[in-house]
């Protein structure tokens, strides 16, 4: 459990340090180097002293190395890009997971106890490489119908209507959930807890 | 995680845009997938009702006590469910675990069992319920607090003092253990006098009354009862090292030892306590006095800032002159020097046990030279304070780490008859 985050976020820095490393000399690839240096260090401080607020940082500086060296020097390739995307996705969901369930796995507990938690833990990591499957698997559709020419892209009011139809969607998800949780629906003596 | 989530599916499609790469809009789809998922499976609201119960609801300190929490699920199935029993942050979970991430259908139950431990002494809250409620893919949450509370009363644990010769040296005219060195009801033999009417036939000495052809009783030395006043430092600065290993935990301990064993010698025991308030129990005998005793010691926190000045007003109005004041001290208050001075003036039997800080501080930290030599000022100080207290009370410097009686023992009858 606790290996699970600590994997990817490895096989993410691996990644974006072997793309870097393909884009050869120049004075860009020292930035992206720098970037990805700066980015793996401050990973390697926060898991060293326990300086939470320095991950995303250091995640947030392998992402943007990682971006830089396809959108500036060896061009964006849809799957690999992807692929990526959804494994950074997964590392920050896996650490959720290590959260709340390492430190049960840690304690003594009674073997029926430890079955209910298994059980748990099992459908959320099922869930979460659907969720994983479904997010390559449908932009790739979306290439494709785009490429065959089903749907109008290449004009721009289509590309204006779409961009538009995105950002709403994104906002609707994004502030559904604090939308739906009105006061009248919580039970008696609830109160937010900490989020953590 | 979902506003992180939202953004960067904003920067995808922003970026993809302005530099008019189709690939990078695409990208902006697998955080909107994950977004979207949770979304249509929302958490529910958690509607949980909880039991708790627990082996023992009076404990001594670092003692086991097991609890058992069953959960129910009063609502909807919930799906990824987070329990937390709220402990207080002095508890040790020693078995099994008060937090769980379960699923819960409709109507199921979960059982949590789990053994604490309290190392310090306290009148403690167990609960709330804690519940939050997570979608799928833990992206929002539902909260929900079970208002359960159980009360768990952690009382300081008692030493035993039995080999202590500790006994107040005025006397009162009620029957006791204490030697009054007047003549009375007791065992020790005190003088021999002639015979009156009435005397008990079996106190008379007749070897005596033999060889002076007259007759003579036996008398004997009254054993009464007196009055011991404890004072316990529980001020904020008395307050040096840990939650656990402190003067003030050790000052109660040594506090309800101290009254246990005078109580047991049908002794009058008071208390006063310097804390964030000044409270009192008056003297009094027996059993129930040490249940009232052990009540306020077990409520005993460090904190406020009494003079020592107001103590000796509170002994000199509401406790007798002559009683035995046993002040439980770190003596970290340079400035109650005079104040206990004052009360020895005033007639007080004084005696001091001072939990040393020192020795707490010094188990705390590495041995290094700068260190040690500060400990020897501070040890130079502390002995001048107490070769100073020592003229008008007898002071027990005592290093917490062993144990009261060994201590009390070392300086024999205690406080030293005049």
């Amino acid at each position: 459990m606790r290996a699970a985050p600590l994997t990817t976020l490895a096989a993410l820095a691996l990644w974006a340090v072997s793309d870097a490393l393909v884009i050869g000399g120049g004075r860009g690839s020292v930035l992206v180097l720098e970037s990805l240096a700066f980015g793996i260090a401050a990973l390697v401080a926060a898991a060293a002293f326990r300086w939470t607020w320095v991950r995303p940082v250091g995640l947030g500086a392998v992402v943007i190395a990682y971006g830089a060296a396809h959108v500036f020097f060896l061009g964006v390739q849809l799957l690999p890009a992807l692929v990526f995307l959804v494994v950074l996705i997964c590392h920050v969901e896996l650490r959720i997971l290590e959260g709340r369930f390492a430190p049960l796995f840690e304690s003594a507990l009674a073997s029926t106890d430890l079955e209910r938690i298994q059980g748990a833990l099992g459908r959320a990591i099922l869930r979460l490489a659907f969720a994983a499957v479904l997010a390559v698997i449908v932009p790739m559709l979306a290439a494709n119908l785009a490429l065959s020419g089903v749907v109008p892209l290449t004009t721009v009011p289509t590309a204006l209507f779409l961009a538009g139809a995105l950002v709403v969607v994104v906002l609707a998800i994004a502030l559904l959930p604090r939308m739906e949780q009105k006061p009248s629906e919580r039970i008696p003596g609830s109160s937010p807890l900490h989020k953590g | 995680m979902s506003s992180g989530l939202a953004a960067l599916a904003l920067a995808c499609l922003v970026i993809g845009l302005a530099i008019r790469t189709w690939q990078i809009v695409l990208l902006a789809l697998p955080p909107i997938i994950f977004l979207a998922l949770g979304s249509l499976f929302p958490p529910a609201t958690p509607n949980i009702l909880g039991v708790r119960s627990l082996s023992r609801d009076r404990v001594a300190v670092s003692a086991d006590v097991d609890v058992e929490v069953v959960v129910r699920n009063e609502g909807p199935a919930l799906d990824l469910v987070e329990i937390l029993d709220v402990l207080p942050r002095s508890f040790i979970v020693v078995r099994g675990t008060n937090h769980a991430v379960v699923t819960m259908e409709a109507g199921a139950t979960v059982p949590l069992a789990y053994t604490v431990r309290s190392p310090i002494k306290g009148d403690f809250r167990l609960g709330p319920l804690r519940v939050r409620s997570l979608d799928p893919l833990a992206l929002g949450t539902e909260d929900a607090i079970v208002p359960l509370e159980s009360r768990l009363v952690v009382a300081p644990a008692m030493e035993d003092l039995r080999h202590v010769q500790l006994q107040p040296r005025h006397t009162r005219p009620w029957f006791g253990q204490v030697p009054s060195r007047r003549i009375g009801v007791g065992t020790d033999f005190w003088a021999v006098r002639e015979y009156v009417p009435g005397d008990d036939v079996r106190r008379m000495n007749w070897k005596v009354t033999a060889r002076f052809d007259r007759l003579y009783s036996n008398e004997y030395e009254g054993e009464r009862s007196g009055d011991v006043v404890i004072v316990v430092d529980a001020r904020r600065e008395a307050f040096v090292g840990t939650e656990s290993d402190n003067p003030v935990e050790h000052g109660v301990r040594a506090a309800l030892a101290i009254a246990e064993h005078v109580l047991a010698s049908k002794n009058r025991v008071g208390l006063i306590v310097q804390r964030d308030v000044l409270d009192w129990v008056p003297p009094a005998f027996g059993r129930k006095q040490l249940y009232r005793i052990l009540d306020h010691l077990t409520h005993v926190r460090p904190g406020g800032e009494w003079a020592f000045a107001h103590v000796a007003w509170v002994l000199s109005r509401f406790f007798p002159r002559d009683c035995l004041v046993v002040v439980i001290s770190p003596l970290q208050d340079r400035a109650s020097l005079s104040s206990l001075l004052g009360l020895a003036a005033r007639g007080f039997d004084l005696a001091i046990v001072s939990p040393s800080p020192l020795a707490i501080e010094w188990r705390l930290g590495n041995p290094r030279p700068e260190r040690v030599t500060a400990n020897r000022i501070l040890e130079m100080e502390r002995a001048n304070l107490i070769a100073q207290l020592r003229r008008v009370a007898q002071v027990v410097d005592w290093d917490p780490a062993t144990p009261l009686s060994l201590a009390l023992r070392r300086m024999g009858t205690w406080p030293r008859p005049t």
